[in-house]
């Protein structure tokens, strides 16, 4: 074949590589740092930040708000108001991570001044003791780290249905109180039904807070499970009779609230039969008692074992209770692992399991198919069935 | 307490595609390799994620250079001589082409590529099969030449195809065949994958890109690319290769020209013979070098002379009905309201609305992609990063969703059906979330724009000028090769054979 002429045709390889040297000659020689999409990015994921504590406040009786600002006064990251936060506590030797939803709204984490974020955490049965020591010693002043905005439990425009019906139960108002607020500031287009189950009416979290937003866009209907003669509002459970009757035609549901909710809603909901895409549920939590799930080695679960953790080429040999997770292990014995949702889900904590054998939790698995074949675990929701070795990043 | 040995023989910067392939090459020679990568997984954008329980495919299309069983390319080749073992499902189409006056399907293989074409614009079979042939001839030529290289004169005689189109654009050389406008249509709609319109696109690259697809069709890991990135990782360990996730490098240390290891966001000063970066030189040459006064004047000239090529935006939906039921019948569709590359090129510098958009149906390839009764749609745009870097982080919600809305009503019109109606999980992929996730520079997933003084005859022939500091090599999409996944396997083994033959050079 012929383009243009002999010459010109075979002289074009050198042709080119001329125009390049030439190019890059004539390029200006001052540094171009700038990388305005790479600066996005780190505004919405700055990763773990220095946060103070500005306020804490009572949610109720029995819960409490704290809120925190950037020591330096700047804006903190960008959200989706029904995401979560994970906060670092250092707890003695341990540094131990929590997510918790933020119950401020994402037009505050935004704020010129004073921008903030806020959590609002419940005193425990005696099964939490972060969640006591952040009722019992947080204070203003207090210096933590968090990362902001993880999860996918958050209104999607394109996927979502204009009217929302939340179902919350108890302290599983939080990541509703932050749509609540953004609806009312305007800056979150959709119809909210919050459908607010509590046990009694003089402890109801962030009540007086959410009640005064309440507008045309948004309702808050008071659910009392317990026994309370003078109540005027809605009673009992979130039956699938109640969610009817403050459901749209097309509506789409969000649930968060303790785990015996979730069995209880996951059977009202059949009942109304909705599509699958209209039915969104936060991550469960860490499971309360492994044991009682289907296939867990019963007879290992008094056992303790030995959890080999590699770090690079360093090595060490920690105690594992059958009964706790690897990350748990891991924090009790003060190593660092990264976490998220404690539910196995997100894959923040995936490490992999190099010898030993473990239990996965059957709820909320969020494994990739091929990281399942290579052995890999979200070590939040991996119990230890043998001695164990795995290998995690070096924090 | 130590995590690191006292010395590697090399720190491999980023552990994607190209990072592995390097260090699979390297630990194959027996060398000591440390990988350093900043996410907790391997691939970089080569990578799956899984929502409401359904494990989703974030970036590969398709994989070009793998072939068949009995007749492997070169990327293919390669993976069975490491030893990694990836389970290959075939794409089963090149493409369906919907273009204005034009609706066809078109398969790969030449002949049958050329047939199909002929039947939708007759009298045109010999023509194009002609232009493929030669497409073929300099893909052949280009894969020999990399290997071995040849003499003038050598060039001449054996690889005269390559020679005499390599100082010419796509649009130049495609001319030359007077084909109708309909016909050249058909063999346009995979420019996108180079990422450059064929006014300035070499077509040496076109060739390659369509020699190679078209050809021998592509393939797709049966677990997504996830499987191929992780068999990549697990089979480098395997081999020795130290992989630490969760690293992100800071600085490569310099001293007297020459690179002599890391130092990471935690602390770590690491030590290395070698580096190979899989950052952008632009990210090298303004604020990685240690010291600042080890960064060659030529080498900023050298960034600031090249043009940033293209990023990625993808909305990859969940649809609650099977392919079947909502109508889909292809895995691969190029939609645009022309078929001219030049002007598609011009409208990737703004914000949209984009009209040159590629879809993927990944069950058509891979029926349990997802599960029954579900279908995984994934609708792509590869804009510049001249719009982007326009969007502040306030705003970059608004325009990620006004965005993501026109692609799936452009794609809601051709289908027929409105997609929002079937939405189980919506995942939206922006050029913030590559840099996220890989910190990649801007966002650019393409490296360098394909032009005529930036393509591989230009790159290869002054990379020796380019090489500024001494044992620091890259890999990636912003190397000889250029974008694409089959590319930056070829890019990291690029950068693994130029550090084993400066090795063999000073003796070690």
């Amino acid at each position: 074949m012929k383009v243009q002429g002999f010459f010109k045709d075979v002289g074009g390889a050198s042709r080119v590589a001329k125009a390049r040297l030439a190019a890059f000659e004539n390029a200006s020689p001052v540094p171009v740092t700038n990388d305005p999409i790479g600066d996005v990015a780190r505004t919405w994921h700055p990763g773990k930040l220095d946060l103070v504590v500005t306020d804490v406040r009572p949610a109720s009786k029995t819960t409490t708000t704290v809120r925190f600002e950037r020591p330096d006064g700047q804006k903190l990251p960008p959200f989706y108001a029904g995401q979560f936060m994970v906060i670092d506590f250092p707890i003695g030797e341990s540094l131990i991570s929590r997510p918790y939803s933020i119950s401020s709204a994402p037009y505050q984490a935004r704020l010129d001044e004073h921008a903030f974020v806020e959590i609002s955490v419940r005193r425990s049965k005696g099964d939490g003791f972060i969640c006591d020591y952040i009722n019992d010693h947080v204070k203003v002043g207090d210096a933590f780290r968090g990362m902001i905005g993880c999860g996918q439990f958050y209104y999607e425009p394109l996927r979502d249905a204009k009217h929302v019906v939340a179902l919350a139960g108890g302290v599983g108002i939080t990541p509703f109180a932050s749509m609540a607020r953004e609806v009312a500031h305007g800056t979150l287009d959709m119809d909210l039904t919050i459908l607010f189950g509590s046990v009694t009416s003089d402890d109801i979290a962030l009540k007086d807070e959410l009640d005064q937003l309440k507008s045309d866009k948004l309702r808050i209907v008071h659910v009392l499970s317990g026994d309370e003669p003078d109540w005027q509002g809605e009673r009992g459970f979130l039956t699938a009779e109640l969610i009817r009757k403050y459901s749209a035609p097309d509506t789409t549901y969000f649930i968060c609230g303790p785990q015996v909710m979730y069995k209880f809603l996951r059977e009202e909901l059949k009942k109304l039969d909705i599509p699958r895409r209209r039915v969104r549920f936060e991550v469960f939590g860490q499971a309360k008692d492994i044991t009682a799930f289907e296939g867990y080695p019963q007879d290992v679960k008094d056992k303790t074992f030995n959890l080999t953790v590699v770090r690079g080429v360093h090595e060490d040999v920690i105690p594992a209770k059958a009964t706790e997770s690897l990350v748990v292990a891991l924090e009790r014995a003060g190593i660092r692992i990264e976490t998220g949702c404690r539910s196995g889900e997100c894959g923040f904590c995936r490490t992999k399991v190099l010898s030993g054998s473990v239990y996965i939790c059957p709820e909320g698995d969020g494994r990739r198919a091929a990281d399942k074949d290579f052995g890999y675990v979200h070590a939040c929701a991996a119990y230890p069935t043998s001695d164990v070795k795995i290998k995690i990043p070096i924090e | 307490m130590k995590f690191y040995k006292d010395h590697y023989d090399v720190i491999v910067i980023g552990g994607a595609l190209a990072g592995l392939s390097a260090a699979l090459m390297l630990a194959d020679k027996g060398k000591d390799v440390l990988v350093l990568e900043r996410h907790n997984l391997p691939g970089g954008i080569a990578t799956s994620f899984v929502r409401g329980g359904i494990e989703i495919e974030a970036a590969l299309h398709e994989m070009m250079s793998i072939g068949s069983k009995d007749h492997r390319l070169k990327v293919g080749k390669f993976f069975d001589d490491m030893g990694v073992d990836i389970d290959w499902l075939k794409v089963p189409e090149a493409y369906h082409a919907s273009l204005p006056g034009l609706e066809v399907t078109l398969h790969p293989g030449l002949e049958t590529f050329a047939r199909e074409v002929d039947a939708a614009v007759p009298g045109t079979y010999d023509k194009v099969l002609a232009v493929l042939n030669l497409c073929h001839t300099v893909f052949d030529s280009v894969n020999e030449l990399s290997i071995h290289p040849a003499s003038k004169p050598q060039m001449l005689l054996k690889h005269e195809a390559f020679v005499k189109t390599a100082g010419y654009s796509t649009q130049e050389v495609l001319d030359t065949f007077d084909l109708p406008q309909k016909a050249l249509d058909l063999l346009a709609p995979y420019w996108i994958y180079v990422g450059t319109g064929f006014r300035e696109l070499p077509f040496t690259i076109y060739s390659v890109l369509m020699a190679d697809y078209v050809g021998y069709g592509s393939y797709i890991p049966h677990k997504f690319s996830h499987e191929m990135s992780l068999k990549m990782a697990e089979r480098a360990e395997a081999m020795g290769v130290q992989i630490e996730y969760r690293q992100h490098v800071d600085k490569i240390l310099v001293k007297d020209g020459k690179a002599y290891g890391v130092r990471t966001a935690r602390g770590d000063e690491i030590h290395a013979d070698y580096v190979i970066s899989s950052a952008y030189p632009n990210s090298v040459y303004t604020h990685m070098i240690e010291p600042e006064s080890e960064v060659p004047a030529k080498a900023i000239k050298m960034v600031n002379g090249r043009r940033l090529s293209l990023t990625a935006f993808s909305v990859i939906l969940i649809l609650d009905k099977s392919a079947e039921e909502l109508g889909i019948k292809d895995y691969s569709v190029f939609r645009g309201n022309t078929m001219d590359t030049n002007a598609c090129y011009e409208e990737l510098k703004g914000l949209g609305p984009y009209r040159y958009i590629t879809c993927i149906c990944h069950n058509l390839a891979n029926p349990d992609a997802t599960p029954k009764g579900t279908c995984s749609y994934s609708i792509t745009t590869l804009p510049r990063v001249d719009g982007w870097k326009t969007v502040s982080a306030d705003d970059y919600d608004r325009v990620k969703h006004e965005v993501a809305r026109q692609l799936i009503d452009y794609m809601s019109e051709y289908l027929g059906v409105n997609l929002l109606d079937h939405v189980l999980e919506c995942v939206i992929e922006t050029p913030m979330t590559i840099a996220h996730y890989t910190g990649m520079w801007n966002g650019c997933i393409y490296g360098y724009a394909h032009t005529m003084e930036d393509h591989i005859v230009a790159r290869l022939q002054t990379a020796d000028a380019e090489h500024f500091i001494d044992h620091l090599e890259f890999s990636g999409a912003h190397q000889i090769s250029g974008d694409g996944m089959g590319p930056a396997v070829t890019n990291g083994r690029k950068a693994a054979k130029n550090v084993l033959d400066t090795m063999a050079k000073e003796g070690k």
